[in-house]
């Protein structure tokens, strides 16, 4: 019987266009805006944190999540399809990679995994594509050696942005966006969600190279001040980062070797601190 | 019959020296007493500095080579980058004891260099994956009691490559001619940071 | 050039014409021994895939794919419910480099590639011969002597009658069946 229904809802129009992909899109694009920032040193995620109603308690809403310990995502679109993503993603970090690896997946290809997870939604039977875009933020420790930046910096060549740009190679940070279709695009910033369009613009005005995490931070909420609806505090904004190990938070000490996880979220009184300097 | 591992007879050992390592095994290949092929190679290329030896039951080590090169090809392919020595014992020991009830009877040495960090790395694993660092040499094979030996008595720190050539195959070439199923000559792979020198050693033929 | 590599064969007691290889492809020929009925099953069924991949892609796995091939099919059994008991050596002439490979497959999966292989009792008695009078550039007419020799070896030593051997050798035009003296009488020193 379940099989009677198992084909799949996602079919080309005769124009070509998968109308369900593009309904999904819209139902991103209804969602609350989330942007993400890269800076040299670290990366930001930013969202509005949207509560219905006043009496619900704000910090039990979270809609930035870690995944791992260096990779965090935000999302605009539909919150169950997100915790779903939220729940695969930490799954096949685990199955997929620290399991065989011992070590947690760099940045892109924990971003192929959820991608591919997303796309097969697309052509699976009985399934509907996912309501969501991601924002994944993550810091990867790359395998060329140190030395080798080390020589660039000291040479007299035209001024480069000082600090590593990302990916598997380099390493640094990389932030990319997801979409329902499966496909994946690498920013230096982006935004998503419903004033996405606006927020981009305003991030294109104020993005510079060479950009350091706490501008980033900076940039991020007065991007966010753009479009917000509500009021703007520590209950009603949601930051995550990337950024330096932050051995704090590993619970011990004393452990060599140990590192702390890079992204974290900010805390209420952290985010109040950033707004009071804005 | 005896053991698996005892079947087709072999010998590996890895060695740390100063910037550079070195892993060498015999060539023979038997059943029992019989000799089969004194060319039967038993060390394996996975990245540009990084060698897996593999002793035991010669078709598990044709099977785990073969699987290995299946899963480093598709690692490259998937990173775009080439997998680190740690990496690798790591998916070595996943990819062992995944057939914890039923595993395949070789005892496999890694040696290569950290191309980020460039330091050596040396490790060996039992049958079921379990990594065993070390800081000096590992052994294996039916030769590895004398190999525990030889490389005991002739191992320093700090050698430098030629003369971790001459420690690692002098160790081994004694171990295998006090042990019938390994020998008929020998591969020494010289690994430095950004050279890998191969030489072949003759060694008794009988 | 020519290659030589004969591949031979010790029958049964029940049959005196029995013929322990299979051709795998215009350029393979693969001899077996083994659990009676296991041998021919396995033999034709890599046999049938070789000739399949022939077929569907117009071109001749090199002797070296082929035996990677049968080791893999054979590793894969071994491992099985009900493992082939299958031993091989399977000879062949690379089409494209015309350079012959020989390669010896017991049945644990083992593959080597050698210049000379025997399986069962034969190895015995023949490796030392083949030792001490094989070389790397053995054309096919040394080749039959130094067979000859195996063969007045095996009749000398071996306490059964194998019925003779058949031999076939593969050249770059592809295997054919050679006349071989099985008449000879051998006594015992």
């Amino acid at each position: 019987m379940a099989d009677r229904y198992s084909f799949s809802l996602t079919t080309f129009s005769p124009s070509g266009k998968l109308v369900q992909i593009e309904y999904a899109l819209n139902a991103v694009n209804q969602g609350v805006t989330a942007l993400g920032i890269k800076a040299t040193n670290g990366i930001v995620l930013a969202t509005e944190k949207k509560s219905s109603s006043p009496l619900i308690d704000p910090p039990s809403l979270s809609k930035i999540s870690l995944i791992t310990p260096d990779i965090g995502m935000v999302y605009a679109g539909m919150g169950p399809d997100y915790r779903v993503l939220v729940d695969k993603a930490r799954k096949v970090s685990h199955t997929g990679y620290k399991r065989i690896y011992n070590e947690y997946p760099p940045t892109r290809i924990l971003v192929q995994d959820v991608a591919r997870v997303v796309q097969e939604a697309t052509q699976s039977g009985g399934v509907r594509p996912y309501g969501v875009s991601l924002l994944v933020a993550g810091w990867d420790e790359g395998v060329e050696p140190e030395a080798a930046d080390m020589k660039k910096d000291g040479g007299d060549s035209p001024a480069k942005p000082a600090g590593k740009t990302g990916g598997i190679l380099k390493g640094g940070p990389s932030l990319y966006q997801v979409d329902p279709s499966g496909s994946y695009y690498p920013w230096k910033a982006t935004a998503i969600g419903k004033h996405a369009t606006s927020a981009k613009t305003f991030l294109e005005k104020r993005y510079t190279e060479g950009l350091e995490l706490e501008d980033a931070i900076h940039i991020a909420l007065l991007t966010l001040k753009e479009t917000i609806e509500g009021e703007m505090n520590g209950d009603t904004i949601e930051i995550g980062i990337v950024g330096p190990p932050a051995d704090h938070l590993l619970g011990y000490e004393g452990v060599e070797g140990a590192q702390g996880p890079r992204f974290r979220k900010l805390t209420k009184e952290q985010i109040e601190d950033y707004l009071t300097n804005l | 019959m005896g053991s698996p591992f005892d079947i087709n007879g072999g010998a590996c050992v890895a060695m740390v020296g100063k910037d550079c390592v070195a892993i060498a095994c015999d060539l023979r290949l038997g059943m029992q007493a019989l000799t089969i092929s004194n060319n039967f190679p038993k060390i394996f290329n996975f990245a540009p500095s990084t060698y897996l030896g593999l002793t035991g039951l010669a078709t598990d080590v044709n099977t785990v080579s073969d699987l290995f090169r299946y899963k480093v090809n598709m690692y490259r392919l998937r990173e775009e980058r080439h997998i680190s020595p740690q990496t690798l014992a790591n998916l070595v020991s996943s990819s062992l004891y995944e057939k914890r009830f039923g595993p395949f009877f070789v005892s496999p040495v890694l040696a290569g260099i950290n191309q980020t960090t460039g330091k050596p790395f040396i490790c060996g694993f039992d049958s079921i994956g379990c990594i065993d660092f070390a800081k000096d040499f590992i052994v294996s094979g039916t030769a590895s009691d004398q190999l525990f030996g030889t490389c005991e008595g002739l191992w320093e720190p700090d050698l430098g490559a030629e003369d971790l050539f001459e420690t690692i195959s002098q160790a081994l070439l004694s171990a295998v001619d006090r042990d019938a199923l390994s020998g008929w000559g020998a591969q020494v792979y010289i690994i430095e940071k950004d050279k890998v020198t191969q030489r072949l050693l003759k060694g008794r033929q009988d | 050039m020519a290659a030589s590599k004969a591949i031979m064969r010790g029958p049964t007691i029940i049959k005196a014409e029995d013929d322990k290889t299979r051709q795998l492809n215009k350029n393979t020929l693969m001899a077996f021994s083994g659990e009676a009925g296991d041998t021919v099953q396995f033999a034709e069924f890599v046999q049938a895939n070789v000739q399949l991949y022939s077929m569907r892609n117009d071109t001749e796995l090199n002797p070296a794919a082929v035996a990677n091939f049968v080791r893999g099919e054979l590793a894969r059994s071994l491992r099985s419910r009900s493992p082939y008991t299958v031993n091989l050596l399977l000879g062949g002439i690379d089409p494209t480099t015309q350079t012959p490979h020989l390669y010896w497959i017991d049945y644990l999966a083992s593959l080597a590639s050698v210049p000379y292989a025997a399986h069962g009792y034969a190895q015995y008695y023949c490796l030392s011969l083949l030792d001490k009078h094989h070389n790397p550039n053995i054309d096919l007419e040394q080749g039959m002597k130094l067979l000859g020799m195996c063969t007045d070896e095996l009749k000398r030593r071996l306490p059964i009658d194998y019925k003779g051997v058949l031999v076939k050798i593969i050249t770059k035009d592809g295997v054919k069946e050679v006349d071989f003296d099985n008449d000879k009488i051998v006594r015992s020193a």
